[in-house]
C-alpha cells in the first residue's frame, strides 16, 4: 500500500523530471533550413546599414536568420568549412557567409560573379558583416 | 573597441601606400575548451580577423562572440547570455606586437606575443606564444594559451561550477594572406 502511494509517485515524478531535463539538455539548435527568414536583405543594403551605425544594426539583425541577396564574390573553403562572400560596393567589406555542414555539399552549384540568395544566422560585424550556419536557397 | 576601429582606418589609410606589408585573415580559427569534472566543452568560431603589419611586427585581432558554435544549443545560448553577455559586449580583441618579428622565416618558429586582450569588457596584459611562418607569402600563426574566467569577470554560478572550467584552453590558427583590394 506504501508502495502505491508514496514510492511510485516519487519514481514517476523522478523519471518525468528527468526526461524533461534531458530535453532541455540537448535542446536541439535551429534549423536555418526549414526556419523561415526573419528579414530579407540584399547585401549592399546589409553592409551599409552595419557600416554606418553598427549598434543599431547589431539590435536589428543579431541573432536573426536572415535572408540575404548578393552577388558572389569569392567562394572558398578554409579548415573544412565552405565561404561564400557577397560583393559590396564598399572597396573592403562584404557580407561573409560560413555555410553550414550539409550547404558545403551544395558548394560546387555556385558560381563566383552569379546572383545568390543564401539563409544564414546573423553573428556581428567585423570589416564584414559575418553570417553562420548559412544555407543556399537558390542560386 | 574605438581603439580596433583606429587600428583599422589606419590599417586601410596606410594599405593604399603600403599595401604589400599588411597580411591579413577574415576566416581565422579559434576554439575553445572546457575541461571540467562532469562535461567537456568545446566551442569553435572561424571567422576571426587578424590582421599582421609587417613593417611595424603590430597585430590586431577581432572576434565576434556569437560565432562561436557549440555542439548543445543550450550550452551556446548560456555562454552567450549569461557568460560573455555578448549583446552588451558583442567583440573580443587583441592588440599587441609580435616580439623578433624580423626573424620570420619559411621555418617554424617560436614568437612572443605581446599585447592586450580585452574579452567581456575586461583588459588584460597577455603574452602568447605563437609557432609562426612564412610560406608563399602566406604567414601563419598557430597556438594555444589559458585564459582565467575570473579575470575578465565571469561568473560561473555555483549550480554549474562542476561542469564549467575556470581555466580555458584557446587554441588558434590563422593564415595571413597580404591584403589588397
Amino acid at each position: 500500500m506504501k508502495f502505491k502511494k508514496i514510492v511510485l509517485p516519487l519514481i514517476l515524478l523522478s523519471v518525468g523530471i528527468a526526461i524533461v531535463a534531458y530535453n532541455v539538455y540537448n535542446k536541439p539548435h535551429i534549423d536555418v533550413v526549414d526556419a523561415k527568414a526573419d528579414v530579407l536583405v540584399t547585401a549592399e543594403n546589409l553592409f551599409t546599414e552595419f557600416s554606418t551605425d553598427e549598434a543599431t544594426a547589431n539590435a536589428e539583425y543579431l541573432d536573426k536568420i536572415i535572408q540575404v541577396k548578393g552577388i558572389v564574390q569569392k567562394l572558398e573553403i578554409e579548415n573544412g568549412i565552405g565561404i561564400v562572400t557577397l560583393k559590396t560596393e564598399d572597396d573592403f567589406g562584404s557580407v561573409q557567409c560560413n555555410l553550414s555542414t550539409e550547404a558545403k555539399n551544395d558548394f560546387n552549384v555556385l558560381k563566383e560573379n552569379e546572383l545568390v540568395t543564401i539563409k544564414g544566422i546573423c553573428t556581428g560585424y567585423l570589416m564584414d558583416v559575418v553570417l553562420v550556419k548559412s544555407e543556399i536557397v537558390n542560386q | 573597441m574605438k581603439s580596433i576601429i583606429t587600428i583599422f582606418c589606419i590599417c586601410f589609410c596606410l594599405s593604399t601606400v603600403n599595401s604589400q606589408d599588411r597580411y591579413f585573415t577574415k576566416s581565422g580559427a579559434i576554439n575553445f575548451f572546457s575541461k571540467a569534472p562532469l562535461e567537456d566543452i568545446t566551442a569553435d568560431n572561424n571567422q576571426v580577423l587578424s590582421i599582421i603589419d609587417a613593417s611595424n611586427s603590430k597585430m590586431a585581432i577581432s572576434i565576434l562572440m556569437k560565432s562561436f558554435l557549440f555542439d548543445k544549443a543550450l550550452m551556446q545560448e548560456h555562454f552567450n547570455e549569461n557568460y560573455v553577455e555578448s549583446d552588451k559586449y558583442p567583440k573580443a580583441t587583441f592588440k599587441g606586437e609580435i616580439l623578433d618579428f624580423n626573424t620570420l622565416s619559411e621555418d617554424l618558429k617560436e614568437f612572443k606575443v605581446k599585447g592586450v586582450i580585452n574579452i567581456h569588457g575586461v583588459s588584460k596584459d597577455i603574452v602568447v606564444i605563437a609557432t609562426m611562418n612564412k610560406v608563399n607569402n602566406t604567414i601563419t600563426a598557430v597556438g594555444n594559451f589559458i585564459i582565467n574566467l575570473e579575470d575578465f569577470d565571469v561568473e560561473i554560478p555555483a549550480v554549474v561550477a562542476k561542469n564549467i572550467a575556470k581555466n580555458i584552453k584557446v587554441t588558434f590558427n590563422f593564415k595571413h594572406t597580404p591584403f589588397k583590394k
